[in-house]
């Protein structure tokens, strides 16, 4: 999250509004009356939740119907786009901010390395930190992406409405999430590398052997799945997501990727937009982490896969709108007043 | 993953990996080997595989810092004299900054 607030402060390339838009949501939001743009983000939205929720179901049947290789070849293209192509885009906005000359020869081997070390970390064998580390990196990317190019309202939208969407696929009985981590149970397999953030305390001697321990990332592999030329896809984001929202494993708590990104999502526009700037950003922050402590307080009560967005969400997007709205011009007339408390 | 658990075989074969792919070009490999590795090495009493373990890592660490140097080098010469090489330096650059130098 830090990454995102530094990036989106420092970068204006991510919070220009260059007009584009991801092709998942067509209905532009700068139109003349109030009612218009609501409508047009509620139908953003729409698009993008259904969306997610298409090919949350089309990933789950993959996997009931063991179309490993399917699933596989998705997340490694995925990965590999987010990993050569946006880290590409993202180094030229940090250097032109910069105002750094940078060759193309230097350029190449940077992101060769961070890519190929990045796909081996993820979906072959490396060290643990590492491996966190790229994922909370390529999180990053996607939530700046998804900052960029979602118009405001519909980003507030999908925020919430993901939320709530994630307590019916994890919860219901019929949940598409739920399917899956019950059938990764019981075929005693781990969850896909690239789509589980894991923190794991090491553990001594007896691990079994079909612990999850190489939980990965690759958040995006549900992400990409066709490639297009628009940052499309954010299925993957949903899908990751999606993936395990947390379980508990022996030792170690493992996050859906697509958890990090809505969380970045949520402080980045909050520190992009927002007219109270650092106050704001900071309530929301501390309002996801207090929401992500409550969460793994339920899970350590319930013991089984818990949705680990909604909380968090909640409690940030109260907070941002309420800092906002609220504590800003508060702030604003002790300032004024010189009256301090 | 952790290392604690992986037999002495599969570390020397997972070394061996990240030493044979670091000369495609992926200085960044052999770092993480050195890094990864240098505990196993030699910090932990001898075992054996551990001698080839130790080549391994000294190798990369060989390599890497040949890479280190050879990029250092080539930085400096392009920041130094990019804006005297003219059109030549244009075409090389990624990102070129504005304003008078």
């Amino acid at each position: 999250m830090v990454v995102v607030v530094a990036t989106i402060k420092s970068v204006s390339f991510y919070t220009q509004n260059d007009g584009q838009q991801l092709i998942y949501t067509p209905f532009r939001e700068d139109t003349e009356t109030v009612g218009q743009r609501a409508l047009n983000s509620i139908l953003n939205a729409a698009i993008m939740i259904s969306v997610i929720v298409v090919m949350t179901l089309v990933l789950v049947l993959l996997y009931k119907y063991r179309c490993y290789k399917v699933i596989h070849g998705w997340l490694f293209i995925s990965s590999l786009l987010l990993l050569f192509f946006f880290s590409f885009i993202y180094l030229g906005e940090v250097f032109k901010t910069y105002n750094v000359a940078m060759d193309y020869f230097t350029l190449a081997v940077i992101i060769w390395n961070f890519g190929v070390v990045g796909m081996i970390c993820i979906h072959w064998k490396g060290p643990l930190r590492l491996q966190q580390a790229y994922l909370i990196m390529i999180s990053a990317l996607m939530a700046l992406v998804f900052i960029k190019y979602l118009p405001e309202w519909t980003s507030w939208l999908i925020l919430a409405v993901i939320s709530v969407y994630d307590l019916l696929a994890v919860l219901c009985p019929k949940g598409p999430l739920r399917i899956l981590v019950e059938t990764a149970q019981e075929r005693n397999e781990p969850i896909f590398p690239a789509l589980i953030y894991s923190c794991k305390f090491l553990e001594l001697s007896t691990a079994s052997p079909g612990q999850q321990s190489e939980d990965d990332g690759g958040f995006t592999s549900a992400w990409v799945g066709q490639q297009q030329q628009q940052l499309g896809n954010l299925q993957s984001t949903e899908e990751s997501r999606r993936e395990v929202q947390q379980m508990p494993s022996a030792r170690g708590v493992k996050l859906g990727l697509g958890d990090f990104i809505f969380y970045s999502m949520l402080v980045g526009k909050a520190s992009a937009t927002a007219s109270g700037d650092w106050n704001t950003t900071l309530a929301c922050f501390v309002a996801i982490l207090i929401g992500l402590c409550l969460t793994l307080l339920l899970l350590a009560i319930f013991k089984k896969a818990l949705p680990a967005l909604p909380i968090s969400i909640t409690f940030g997007l109260v907070f941002y709108f309420a800092t906002d709205n609220l504590v800003r011009p508060f702030m604003d007339q002790l300032a004024l007043h010189q009256f301090y408390i | 993953m952790n290392l604690e658990r992986v037999p002495n075989e599969e570390k020397l074969n997972l070394c061996r990996k990240y030493y044979l792919g670091g000369f495609a070009f992926l200085p960044f490999l052999w770092l993480v080997n050195v890094v990864w590795f240098f505990r196993e090495a030699f910090v932990k009493p001898p075992y054996t595989e551990q001698q080839h373990i130790k080549t391994y890592v000294k190798r990369s660490a060989l390599g890497l810092l040949l890479w280190v140097a050879a990029l250092t080098t080539w930085i400096t010469i392009f920041q130094h004299f990019r804006a005297q090489w003219g059109e030549v330096a244009d075409y090389l650059s990624f990102t070129i900054p504005l304003g008078i130098p």
